[in-house]
C-alpha cells in the first residue's frame, strides 16, 4: 500500500460508494487498510442508510481521520455534528448527484451553483426533472434529488408533496423571488438515470444535467443569457471522486468540511416534506 | 378598400391547383401560412384574402395576388376559393367553420381552438357530417413529420406510459415572427395587470388555450382516461406561462411553459414508461426550419432510435392533409377525436383557472419577476 491514508469500508458502504475504484483514482493519497487494521483505518466509510448517523458515530469513535458517507439518506445530524466537533473528524458526504463537482467548484472556478444564484433575482421557474431506475424508493430518490437542488440553489420556500407514488413524485414550491419551482421525479428504465435542472429567468436562463457517479462522464451547464450560451467547463470526474478528492484536501490542510451544516438545511426541508 | 374581381387564376387541366380562401390576415397567416403555401405552389394557390382590416387585407393579399376584401359571405361565394383557412379571433372560429362548411367548400382548416365549448364543437361536429366537408383543426404538431415517423415506431409505448410532460421555452413571437416575413399592422402587445386575481385566470386560461394546446392532443394520445382529470398544482409563471401539474388514475401530465426574452426556444413533449419512452424537440412556429425531431429510447438509453429531422414542419403537413381531403385522397379526421381533443383542452383549462382562482392567485400575484 502506498496511499498516504488507509481507507476501510464495509462491503455495502464499497459498493455504494464505489470505494475501490474511487480510491485506485487517488494511489498517492489512499490505500486500502490491510486486513488486520479495518477497524483502525485512517479513513472508515459509511454507507449512506437509514442508521448511517449511527455508524458515522461509530466510525468517530473508533479514531478515524476521515469518514466518508456513501449516498447518505436525510437523517438529523445534530449528535454526529457534536460528536465530529468534539473530535475533529473530516466528515465528507459523497451524494449521488450534490457531489458533482461541476455544481459546487473548489476555489473560484465557475459552477452551477454561481451560475443558478446570479441568476435567481430575475428567476421566472425553476424546474427540475430526476430520473431513475423502476424500483427505486421515490422517498430516497427526493433526498438525492433535493440535495442536488439546495446544492445550487437558494432557499426553497413553502415546498410540499404533490404526489408520490411508483412511477415518482412532483414537489413544488416558491423561490426566494417568489417564482415557482417544480421537481419531479420519474421512475423508468428507458433512461440513464440523472438529474436535470432547469432556471428560466427574463433573459435566458441555465441548464444543469448531472449524470450518476458510477462513471466519470461530466455533468453539463448552460448559461444562456443576450451573449448567447456559455458551456461551463467540462469535469471529467465523478461525484464520488470528487468527494474524496475533497476529503483529501481537508485531511492535508487540517481543515474540516461543512457539508453535515450543509447537510441539516436538507434533512429540515425532507421533514417538512414528510408532514405534507 | 373595394373589394377586387373574382380570382382569375387559371387552372392545370392535368392537376389543378387548389384554391385557397383565407380569414384572417393577421401575423398567424401572414407568418405561418403564406410561408408554408409558399413552398406548395405546385397544389395549392392563395385566392382569396379577407381581414377585417381592409388595409391589411389589402397589403397581405397583394403580396400572393390573391383578391383582397372585409366579407367572409364574398370569401365563401368566390368559386376559386376551394379550401376555407380559418385564422381569424378565437371567438369566431364556431361560425366561421360552420359557414365554410355550409358554402359547399372541399376543406376547412380552423386554427386551434376550433370552438370555445363542448356546445359549439358539437354544432360543428353535426354540420360536418351533414354537409361532408372535412375538417382539419390547426395542431400543427400532431401533422409534424417527426411526431408521424415517432406514431409509426413507438409499438406498445401508449399503453405503458405514466408520465407526460409537455415543456415550452419561447420568446415574444414577434421574434420568429421576423425571420418569416415582413409583419404589416402586429398587435399592440399589452401590459397585462398582474396584480388583478383575475387578469391570472385569464392569463392562466390563455396559456393553456393558446400555448398548451399546441400539444394537448399530443398528450391526449398517451392519455385513455383524460376524461378523469385531477389538477395538482397550478402556477402562473411571470411574464407569460404556466407549470400546471396534473393527474388521471393512471398518467401524470406536467404542463410548463415559460415566455420570456430569451432567444433560444425549447419545445420538448415527453411520454414515460416502464421500459420505453418518447422525446420530441420541436422547431418554433413562425420559421421554416423543419420538422421535430424524435427519439425513442429503451434499455437504460442504450438503445435508441431517432427520426427527423425532415424537410418541412407541421404546418406544412396539415396543408398537405388538406390538398388530400380536397382530392379525395385522404380520409376525413373523426369528428370525435376533434371534439376529444377540444373537450380536454377545455376541462384543463378551465379547471386551471378554477384552481387559481380558489387559492392559488394570491399567491402567484407575488410570484416571479415583474413583466
Amino acid at each position: 500500500m502506498s496511499g498516504q491514508y488507509t481507507v476501510s469500508a464495509s462491503p455495502a458502504a464499497r459498493e455504494e460508494g464505489a470505494v475501490t475504484q474511487t480510491v485506485a483514482s487517488l494511489p498517492a493519497t489512499f490505500g486500502p487498510a490491510p486486513e488486520s487494521r479495518q477497524g483502525t483505518a485512517d479513513v472508515l466509510v459509511v454507507a449512506g442508510g437509514p442508521g448511517w448517523t449511527t455508524e458515522a458515530l461509530h466510525a468517530v469513535a473508533a479514531g478515524a481521520r476521515g469518514v466518508v458517507v456513501a449516498n447518505p439518506a436525510p437523517e438529523d445530524t445534530t449528535e454526529l455534528a457534536a460528536a465530529v466537533d468534539a473530535a475533529g473528524t473530516a466528515v465528507v458526504l459523497d451524494l449521488r448527484w450534490a457531489s458533482n463537482p461541476a455544481l459546487v467548484a473548489e476555489g473560484s472556478a465557475p459552477d452551477a451553483r454561481d451560475a443558478v444564484r446570479s441568476a435567481l433575482g430575475s428567476a421566472s421557474l425553476l424546474d427540475s426533472v430526476a430520473t431513475a431506475a423502476p424500483g427505486t424508493d421515490p422517498q430516497r430518490l427526493l433526498g438525492e434529488h433535493l440535495a442536488a437542488l439546495l446544492a445550487v440553489s437558494g432557499p426553497l420556500d413553502g415546498v410540499s408533496l404533490l404526489r408520490s407514488d411508483a412511477t415518482g413524485y412532483t414537489v413544488a414550491g416558491r423561490l426566494a423571488n417568489g417564482a415557482p419551482f417544480t421537481a419531479q421525479g420519474v421512475l423508468t428504465a428507458a433512461r440513464p438515470a440523472a438529474v436535470d435542472i432547469r432556471l428560466y429567468t427574463a433573459d435566458g436562463g441555465v441548464s444543469v444535467q448531472v449524470p450518476d457517479p458510477d462513471a466519470a462522464w461530466p455533468a453539463e451547464v448552460r448559461v444562456t443569457g443576450a451573449h448567447g450560451e456559455l458551456l461551463l467547463p467540462t469535469l471529467y470526474e465523478s461525484a464520488h471522486r470528487s468527494a474524496w478528492r475533497r476529503l483529501k484536501d481537508h485531511l492535508g490542510a487540517g481543515t474540516r468540511p461543512d457539508d453535515l451544516a450543509g447537510f441539516a438545511r436538507l434533512t429540515d426541508l425532507y421533514a417538512t416534506l414528510a408532514a405534507t | 378598400m373595394s373589394q377586387q374581381a373574382a380570382s382569375q387564376h387559371a387552372a392545370p387541366a392535368d392537376r389543378p391547383l387548389l384554391g385557397v380562401g383565407i380569414l384572417g390576415a393577421g401575423p398567424v397567416t401572414q407568418a405561418i401560412h403564406l410561408p408554408a403555401l409558399a413552398r406548395l405552389q405546385d397544389i395549392l394557390e392563395v385566392r382569396h384574402i379577407m381581414d377585417v382590416d381592409a388595409a391589411v387585407a389589402s397589403s397581405v393579399a397583394a403580396r400572393v395576388g390573391a383578391t383582397a376584401g372585409t366579407s367572409m359571405a364574398a370569401l365563401l361565394d368566390d368559386p376559386a376559393v376551394d379550401v376555407v383557412a380559418i385564422c381569424s379571433p378565437h371567438q369566431f372560429h364556431a361560425d366561421q367553420v360552420i359557414a365554410a362548411c355550409r358554402a359547399g367548400k372541399k376543406a376547412v382548416l380552423c386554427e386551434k381552438p376550433f370552438a370555445m365549448n363542448a356546445e359549439e364543437a358539437a354544432r360543428i361536429s353535426a354540420v360536418s357530417s351533414e354537409t361532408g366537408v372535412p375538417i382539419v383543426v390547426g395542431a400543427m404538431h400532431t401533422f409534424d413529420p417527426g411526431w408521424l415517423a415517432a406514431e409509426q415506431n413507438w409499438g406498445d409505448l401508449p399503453g405503458q406510459v405514466h408520465t407526460i410532460r409537455s415543456s415550452i421555452v419561447l420568446p415574444p413571437n414577434a421574434r420568429f415572427e421576423d425571420f418569416a416575413t415582413e409583419i404589416v399592422t402586429r398587435p399592440a402587445a399589452g401590459r397585462p395587470d398582474y396584480s388583478d386575481p383575475d387578469v391570472i385566470k385569464s392569463a392562466l386560461r390563455g396559456g393553456i388555450m393558446g400555448l398548451a394546446i399546441h400539444d394537448l392532443p399530443l398528450v391526449r394520445r398517451f392519455t385513455p382516461d383524460f376524461t378523469d382529470l385531477e389538477v395538482l398544482q397550478v402556477f402562473h409563471v411571470r411574464p407569460f406561462g404556466y407549470a400546471v401539474s396534473l393527474r388521471t388514475p393512471t398518467r401524470v401530465i406536467e404542463l410548463r411553459a415559460v415566455m420570456n426574452g430569451t432567444w433560444k426556444p425549447e419545445w420538448t413533449f415527453e411520454a414515460i414508461g416502464d421500459d420505453a419512452a418518447l422525446h420530441i424537440d420541436f422547431t418554433p412556429s413562425y420559421v421554416q426550419a423543419g420538422s421535430a425531431v424524435a427519439t425513442l429510447t429503451r434499455g437504460n438509453g442504450s438503445d435508441t432510435r431517432t427520426f427527423g429531422p425532415y424537410g418541412h414542419n407541421g404546418y406544412e403537413g396539415e396543408w398537405r392533409e388538406l390538398a388530400g381531403l380536397a382530392r379525395g385522397t385522404r380520409q376525413a379526421p373523426a369528428a370525435q377525436t376533434l371534439i376529444d381533443d377540444l373537450t380536454f383542452a377545455l376541462a384543463i383549462a378551465d379547471a386551471t383557472a378554477a384552481s387559481a382562482g380558489a387559492g392559488h392567485a394570491g399567491a402567484a400575484e407575488k410570484a416571479g419577476v415583474t413583466p
